[in-house]
């Protein structure tokens, strides 16, 4: 019997094509944000309102994953966006593997801006590099300002979380301040912008981010 | 479904591996996994016979280590295991801390027939 060492990361492999979109979406000049959030945050909806607030100024791409279906893609294409649709058969989380599946179909030339949708579920998601250049994840008003404390490692990956649904405010026990703290506590220098997708109150602060990171990404 | 995709990640590094060894047949798997890491060594476990087969490992054992999820207190420079105190420093009751163990992930070894 010989034992042949490997020590090896299980996602090495996951990690090493995920540089590499990283780098060729670097080299194209366009920004991939992965955007995670639980079923039913509102991640199609902020995504439909953040491309009518964009239009005529950024070109789109949205990835939209799902386990099966393809109401997502058929919504945001609607709205204007260049989209494509995978489906993950049953994986709770995209890897990179999948995303360089999803850019292969989608033809990322000339966008200026891609969203990866990822599966709604705030595990697996922030374990797994996926090659975006800025993961951001959606946590709704009804879902508690508990959720820190419930799934510390996603608000530890994350770039900036959005606090969707905030016209919902005067119905729930959610207190920004504590969330504040417990995000910060994680992750101190994740941004954090309340806002409403039905509504339209906070989204002009979203859009300045989207508009400062493409930026950003496109300079350096 | 989680553990089933982790091992399919799995299983394609260590049949690439294999080949460059020019091992055929693989007795067994070794995995090193974290307290802290997102997968749960059961489910591996369950998961197992259906990612390998058809592959090299089909028939090999698989055999999971698990590492402790240890942590620094920074306050206080207590090491301390972060599942059996909740995350709370036992010494000063604080949870600011530096994760030092657990959350590794690895393909530890293979033994070759």
């Amino acid at each position: 019997m010989k034992v042949i060492e490997i020590k090896q990361q299980v996602y090495q492999q996951n990690d090493r094509i995920a540089s590499e979109l990283r780098a060729e979406m670097k080299q194209r000049g366009t920004l991939l944000i992965n955007l995670m959030s639980s079923p039913g945050a509102g991640k199609t909806t902020t995504l439909v309102r953040t491309l009518e607030a964009l239009r005529g100024e950024m070109r789109i791409g949205i990835i939209e994953a799902d386990i099966d279906s393809d109401v997502d893609a058929l919504t945001v294409a609607r709205a204007g966006a260049q989209a494509v649709q995978l489906h993950t058969g049953g994986m709770c989380h995209l890897d990179a593997f999948m995303t360089r599946e999803g850019l292969k179909a989608l033809n990322p030339a000339g966008l200026d801006l891609i969203f990866l949708e990822n599966i709604g579920n705030l595990l697996c998601p922030a374990e797994v590099d996926t090659g975006a250049a800025r993961n951001v994840m959606i946590l709704s008003v009804p879902e508690g300002d508990d959720k820190p404390l419930k799934y510390p490692q996603i608000f530890r990956v994350v770039d900036l979380v959005l606090v969707n649904k905030i016209d919902a405010l005067p119905f729930f026990d959610f207190d920004l301040t504590v969330f504040r703290q417990r995000v910060s506590a994680l992750n101190p220098s994740a941004q954090i912008l309340p806002y409403s997708a039905r509504t339209g109150e906070g989204l002009g602060a979203w859009t300045d981010w989207i508009r400062a990171a493409a930026a950003q990404w496109k300079r350096a | 479904m989680h553990e089933l995709g982790i091992l399919f990640n799995v299983v394609r590094t260590v049949e690439d591996i294999a080949r460059q060894n020019q091992v055929t047949r693989i007795a067994a798997l070794v995995l090193q996994v974290g307290e802290l890491s997102p997968v749960v060594p059961h489910y591996l476990q369950a998961c197992y016979p259906a990612a390998v087969d058809g592959t090299l490992l089909e028939g090999a054992e698989l055999k999971i280590e698990v590492t402790p999820g240890n942590a620094l207190c920074e306050p206080c420079q207590k090491v301390f295991n972060l599942r059996a105190s909740r995350g709370k420093c036992p010494r000063c009751g604080r949870s600011q801390y530096e994760i030092l163990s657990g959350q590794e992930f690895l393909i530890k070894e293979i033994l070759a027939c």
